[in-house]
C-alpha cells in the first residue's frame, strides 16, 4: 500500500537531510505508529505519502502509484484515497459538524444525494450522529477530533494518515480517538499515525517505526514506544 | 461539479473583498476607457486621412524666368522640360489624377479671386503649374522626390503644412491616451494580484482542506476566476458606457454638428472599440488570476 525505497528528502536551503535512505513497506490494512522526536522526519514522511513534496531521491509508492512520476493534475485523485487527521483538527468554524464532513465530499464533486447518506453514516461511526447541527466551537476537543476523523473517513479512503491526532487531547479523549482509529483500521483501511504518546503506543501493540535524524532506527511488528529512560 | 458551492463562494468572495473589487473595477473602468478613446482616435485619424487624402493636392510650380528665382531655374521652363515633368507625374503610381494650369489660367483665377487687390500686371509674372491629386496624401514624398530635381521646376507645394499639425495633434492625443491607459492597466494588474492574495489568505483554511481531500485545482481556483470575470464585466460595462456617452454627447451631438465638412467616428467605430476593450478587460483580470492561483493554490 505504501512503499518507501531508499528515500532521501532534503529541503532547499537546509544542510541536513529530513529523511535519509528510508526504506519502509506498509501493507494494506496495517496499523503503523511513526515515532521519534520532533524534527526526526515524521511529518516529512507523512507529507511524502500525500505528495505534498517529491522525494529528493528514491521512490515512494502510494496505493499502487509511484508519486515521483505522478503528474500534478493527478495528485487530487491520489489524495481522494487518503484521509488526513491533524493535531489541530482543522475544522471550518463557520460550518456545522455535518457541513464540515460534507465539505470534503462536496469539493470533490460528489452528488448531494450521496452526501446526504454518507455524512450521517460517517457521523454515526464516530458517535456524533446527534451533534450534526452543532458548530465546532460548541464541541469538546475530543469531539472536534472525531469530526475531523469523520471528514477524513467519509470518502472511504484506503489510507488514513494521522499526525499527532491526540496531541491536544486529554487521556480519556485520546483513548476514544484510538478506539475509533482501531475500528477504522479493522474495516481494512491502512492507518499511519505519527505520535509522541508513549502510553498509546504501548497499549496498542501495533507496528512501530522509529525515526531519528531522518533514519529508520527501529521497525518492530508489535512494538512499544521505545527506551523510556 | 457542484456549481452551487462555486457560486456561494463567489458571492462570499465578492462581498468579503468588496472595497478591493471596487478598486479593481474603477481602475479597469478608467484604463479601458482610455484605451477605448485611443482606439476611437485611431479610427478618427483614418477617417480624417481618407477625407483629406482626396482633398489635398501637390502642386508643382514651373519656372517663369523671373529674376528672383532659385538655382533650379535658368530661365522660363521650356516645352521639353515641361513635357518631362508631365511625363514623370503621369508615370507615378501614387498619382490618382493631375491637371495642368497655364500662367494665363492662374492669372485669370487670381484676378477673379482678388479683384482690385491683385497687382501682378501680366500672366508672365505667375507660374504655370501641375496640380496632382494623390491616391494617399501621406505618400506625397515619393512624388516630390521624383520631380523636384527636374530642370524647370521652381518649387513644390505639399500637403505637409496641413497634414503634419493635424496628425501630430491626433497622434499626441492617441498616444497620450494609450500611455496613461498603460499605467492604469499596470495598476489594475497589481490590484488584481493583491486582491487574489487577500482572497487566498482569507480562504486559506478552506483551501488547505480542499487540497487535502483532493479537490481539483480547477475547482479550487474557480471562485477566483469567476471573481475576475465578474470584476472585468463591471469594468468593461462602465468603460463601454463612458465611451458611448463620450461619442454621443461629445461627437455625435456636438462636434459633428458644428464641423460637418469632416467625417467623424460613427456608432460602428464605437462598437468596435467596445469590442476590443471587452476582450482586453477579462484578459487583464483572468490572466493574472490564472498565474497567481497557480502560485498561491499549488496542490
Amino acid at each position: 500500500m505504501i512503499r518507501f525505497e531508499k528515500v532521501v528528502k532534503t529541503y532547499p536551503g537546509q544542510s541536513h537531510t529530513a529523511l535519509d535512505q528510508v526504506s519502509v513497506d506498509i501493507e494494506k490494512g496495517e496499523f503503523v505508529f511513526l515515532v521519534g522526536q520532533s524534527g526526526s522526519g515524521k511529518s516529512t514522511f507523512l507529507r511524502l505519502i500525500l505528495r505534498e513534496y517529491r522525494p529528493t531521491s528514491g521512490k515512494v509508492h502510494v496505493a499502487g502509484k509511484e508519486i515521483n512520476r505522478l503528474a500534478s493534475w493527478k495528485v487530487p485523485r491520489l489524495r481522494r484515497q487518503i484521509g488526513t487527521v491533524f493535531q489541530d483538527f482543522r475544522l471550518l468554524q463557520n460550518k456545522t459538524v455535518a457541513e464540515n464532513v460534507g465539505f470534503a465530499l462536496q469539493v470533490i464533486g460528489k452528488s448531494r444525494s450521496h452526501i446526504r447518506t454518507a455524512v450521517p453514516e460517517a457521523l454515526d461511526l464516530v458517535g456524533l450522529g446527534d451533534k450534526a447541527d452543532r458548530l465546532p466551537d460548541e464541541l469538546s476537543g475530543g469531539e472536534q477530533q472525531r469530526v475531523a476523523i469523520a471528514r477524513a473517513f467519509v470518502n472511504k479512503p484506503m489510507i488514513l494518515i494521522a499526525d499527532e491526532p491526540t496531541g491536544n487531547l486529554d487521556p480519556t479523549s485520546s483513548s476514544e480517538i484510538m478506539k475509533l482509529l482501531d475500528r477504522i483500521n479493522r474495516t481494512g483501511t491502512t492507518v499511519v499515525m505519527a505520535t509522541h504518546d508513549a502510553g498509546i503506543v504501548n497499549e496498542m501493540r501495533k507496528r512501530v517505526i522509529e525515526l531519528e535524524h531522518g533514519r529508520v532506527v527501529r521497525d518492530e511488528a508489535s512494538g512499544i514506544y521505545g527506551n523510556q529512560n | 461539479m457542484q456549481l452551487r458551492y462555486v457560486f456561494t463562494e463567489l458571492g462570499q468572495g465578492l462581498r468579503r473583498n468588496l472595497t478591493m473589487h471596487v478598486a479593481v473595477v474603477l481602475t479597469l473602468f478608467v484604463s479601458l476607457t482610455l484605451v477605448g478613446l485611443g482606439l476611437l482616435l485611431n479610427s478618427q485619424t483614418d477617417k480624417a486621412e481618407k477625407y483629406f487624402g482626396s482633398q489635398l493636392t501637390v502642386q508643382v510650380w514651373m519656372c517663369n524666368g523671373a529674376q528672383e528665382e532659385g538655382a533650379g531655374c535658368l530661365g522660363p521652363v521650356s516645352d521639353a522640360e515641361r513635357q518631362a515633368i508631365i511625363d514623370r507625374v503621369d508615370g507615378n503610381d501614387e498619382v490618382a489624377e493631375w491637371h495642368e494650369e497655364s500662367q494665363q489660367v492662374a492669372y485669370d483665377k487670381a484676378k477673379e479671386l482678388l479683384g482690385d487687390n491683385f497687382r501682378v500686371s501680366s500672366p508672365e509674372g505667375l507660374h504655370a503649374s501641375v496640380w496632382i491629386t494623390l491616391k494617399d496624401a501621406r505618400n506625397y514624398e515619393t512624388v516630390v522626390s521624383s520631380v523636384q530635381t527636374l530642370p524647370g521646376v521652381y518649387s513644390i507645394t505639399t500637403p505637409k503644412a496641413i497634414l503634419d499639425p493635424l496628425y501630430s495633434t491626433i497622434n499626441a492625443l492617441k498616444y497620450g491616451a494609450y500611455g496613461v491607459g498603460a499605467f492604469l492597466v499596470l495598476a489594475a494588474l497589481l490590484l488584481v494580484g493583491n486582491t487574489i492574495r487577500l482572497a487566498a489568505f482569507a480562504r486559506r483554511r478552506e483551501i488547505g482542506i480542499m487540497r487535502l481531500v483532493g479537490a481539483s485545482r480547477l475547482y479550487i481556483s474557480l471562485p477566483f476566476l469567476l471573481e475576475a470575470v465578474v470584476t472585468a464585466i463591471f469594468g468593461v460595462a462602465l468603460a463601454g458606457g463612458a465611451l458611448t456617452a463620450f461619442w454621443w454627447f461629445g461627437i455625435h451631438e456636438k462636434v459633428r454638428e458644428s464641423l460637418q465638412f469632416m467625417p467623424w467616428v460613427d456608432h460602428l467605430d464605437v462598437l468596435s472599440a467596445i469590442g476590443w476593450i471587452a476582450i482586453l478587460g477579462p484578459v487583464l483580470t483572468v490572466i493574472p488570476t490564472l498565474v497567481l492561483t497557480r502560485k498561491y493554490l499549488k496542490v
